[in-house]
């Protein structure tokens, strides 16, 4: 079990809910988590399963009708979601910050890349423009990006998409804050360019003192990057351990059917792996276990119950029915190759 | 930019409006070349008679007049009333050389202040909405439900005589278009992501609305300003022609259509005689508006990238 660090971040019982017209979308309903200094922590799940809600619900920027109605963030000892506005615009940027999805639209067309990273120095510090200026041009070298003294005067539109990453990575990295949270940080990018970018990302996290959120729904991505992962499904964390549990020992059946949906070279299959089915509707979640219209192991109960997210020993915890099963075929199932 | 302006000055129309702004620039500012002013007041248009009935273009300042003057120890630099003169024998050629002056201040600060107080409202409601938007665009019905003018007018009559009154009035019910269209297009640009990542990065509110969102939303608004420019202008003229506009005497095109408003029709016998008094006056009004209009229509089309070709 790692052990890294101080207790950095905390997540308890997070429920954000979207109040719209159809009725109350569960986005988030009940995530739990810890993030120690020093330390990376994975988010992994499918699309809508309510990852980026939960980034969005930490550093309190979700607008209506999304409401967190319930649960503690508690950052460096506070709970954010007491915070006011004006506290947590100051926590914003400054200890926290974020990584977008989409470089292309994260960046104002219309303002130098220069001007945005100096922007937020110039909201935390007091820093003269010179100052600022200066201090981009570094960052910008930091990341990697040639001839910074002329990229700072330049347009998103004249940068390439990885560029652009690399520019957002910078402004999240400006202040130097203790969190960074990066909501799948290489989704929009080819695959080469996704490589330049995580190893950019191991790079500056060497030298970077903080902890990183890291959200995605690349398997591949989380085994570069991240110590400890919380599968998300339909709004809850399902299973939550270090990295070498989640690929050798999986114990949640979808944590289970993500790893064997991963495209392998090494085995002869047939056909690709899938979980059968879509993420439910977060309108219309089914009863008991959200997992059991797609779930192989699915019994009786898991129709009716819902289980908790127990541990099933230190550091690792599981929210299903039936453990004991998942874990007996995952061990006969997965242990071929490395992962 | 560069390009806006390129075609601004490459579109025929559009440099019929740049000239004629242009000309009536070059006059406002010499003014005191042009027409010399025979007071301390210059913007008091010079009497050239004291008939009541105007007098023909070309007509010289009467004798005692030039008395009054001389007594007063005033060199007399200018003394001949090239348009003739309005009612009253006050000259029209001095009254809408330095008339230029009052519609470009009518024109510019009216719009300016307007545009400013629309920003202000409809970036604050579209930014921030909940409760703050409700109020405000509350607020901007209730004065959008006046028409205009009248609105315009019954103010400046509570107000009192005097272009300062006009201008309040013309501001007070002429800021809630730009309001609705600085509300609307904040509305739509908010949704961007990267307002939310400035936000993420702890970007004061007023410093987004200032540098992320008006930059992108001000273009409809600048057209629709430069447009409106002129029909400020006319409303100007509108309000002193009813009467509640400039003092009498005040060098203002609206004040000289005014004293047109008996001679319009021409003596008996003689119709049209009079048409200097309204015939000059309307022709400076109408270029005047038509330059802006020209130039704000222009501005639209380079603008709006729909008529631009380009989606």
């Amino acid at each position: 079990m790692l052990d890294s660090g101080k207790l950095l971040l905390a997540v308890k019982d997070l429920r954000t809910y979207f109040f719209t017209e159809e009725g109350i979308a569960k986005a988030v309903d009940g995530v739990d988590f810890e993030v120690y200094e020093g330390e990376t922590l994975g988010i992994v799940g499918e699309s809508a399963c309510g990852k980026s809600v939960t980034a969005f619900s930490i550093m309190k920027l979700l607008d209506y009708p999304g409401k967190t109605v319930g649960g503690e963030v508690i950052f460096k000892g506070e709970n954010l979601l007491e915070k006011s506005e004006e506290e947590m615009r100051r926590i914003r940027g400054k200890e926290i910050a974020m990584i977008f999805q989409e470089p292309m639209t994260a960046l104002n067309p219309i303002l130098t890349v220069g001007f945005q990273i100096s922007e937020a120095l110039m909201a935390h510090f007091k820093m003269s423009k010179e100052e600022a200026r200066d201090r981009s041009i570094e960052l910008l070298k930091k990341v990697g990006i040639p001839l910074p003294e002329q990229r700072v005067n330049e347009y998103p539109y004249q940068l390439s998409g990885g560029m652009r990453q690399r520019v957002m990575i910078a402004m999240a990295l400006s202040c130097d804050p203790s969190l960074l949270i990066a909501d799948e940080p290489t989704t929009a990018l080819d695959v080469t360019i996704q490589a330049q970018i995580l190893d950019l990302m191991r790079s500056l996290l060497q030298g970077f003192k903080g902890a990183l959120i890291m959200i995605t729904h690349d398997l591949g991505v989380i085994a570069e990057i991240a110590d400890r992962i919380a599968v998300m499904y339909a709004g809850k964390v399902v299973e939550y351990t270090d990295k070498r549990t989640i690929f050798y020992y999986p114990l949640h059946p979808y944590t289970f059917g993500l790893l064997t949906s991963i495209p392998r070279l090494d085995l002869e299959l047939p056909r690709l792996n899938a979980i059968p089915g879509v993420v439910p509707d977060p309108l219309h979640f089914p009863a008991g276990c959200k997992f059991n219209p797609r779930c192989r192991f699915v019994t009786e109960r898991c129709k009716e119950e819902e289980p908790s997210l127990v541990k099933v020993e230190e550091g690792h915890s599981v929210r299903c029915w039936n453990v004991e099963r998942v874990s007996k075929e995952a061990k006969e199932g997965l242990l071929v190759g490395e992962v | 930019m560069n390009r806006t302006l390129k075609k601004l000055f490459s579109n025929t129309a559009s440099l019929i409006g740049i000239i004629l702004l242009f000309i009536f620039v070059i006059i406002a500012l010499f003014a005191p070349l042009i027409a010399p002013p025979l007071t301390d007041d210059s913007y008091q248009i010079p009497r050239m008679s004291w008939e009541v009935n105007p007098q023909p273009p070309g007509f010289p300042m009467s004798e005692d007049i030039r008395a009054i003057y001389d007594y007063m120890g005033v060199e007399v630099r200018y003394d001949k009333a090239i348009f003739g003169t309005a009612e009253g024998g006050y000259d029209i050629f001095y009254g809408l050389i330095w008339g230029t002056r009052t519609a470009f201040r009518v024109g510019l600060i009216t719009v300016i202040i307007s545009v400013l107080i629309g920003i202000l409202v409809g970036s604050f409601s579209g930014y921030f909405g909940g409760w703050l938007d409700e109020i405000l665009m509350r607020i901007t019905d209730i004065f959008l439900s006046f028409p205009f003018l009248v609105a315009a007018m019954v103010l400046t009559t509570i107000l009192g005589r005097g272009l300062d009154k006009v201008m309040i009035a013309l501001i007070a019910f002429g800021w809630m278009g730009y309001a609705r269209l600085i509300r609307g297009s904040i509305l739509a640009t908010k949704e961007e992501t990267y307002v939310t990542a400035a936000k993420a990065l702890g970007v004061k509110d007023v410093k987004i609305i200032g540098k992320h969102l008006l930059p992108n939303t001000i273009f409809p608004v600048m057209v629709q300003a430069t447009m409106n420019i002129g029909s400020m202008v006319i409303t100007a003229a509108a309000l002193s022609f009813l009467g509640v506009g400039a003092p009498v005497g005040y060098a203002d095109w609206g004040q000289m259509v005014s004293f047109a408003r008996n001679w319009i029709i021409g003596a008996p016998g003689h119709a049209g005689q009079y048409w200097y008094t309204v015939f000059y006056p309307g022709i400076f009004i109408v270029l005047f508006v038509l330059a802006w209009n020209l130039v704000g229509d222009t501005l639209r089309d380079i603008l709006d990238p729909r008529l631009r070709g380009e989606l």
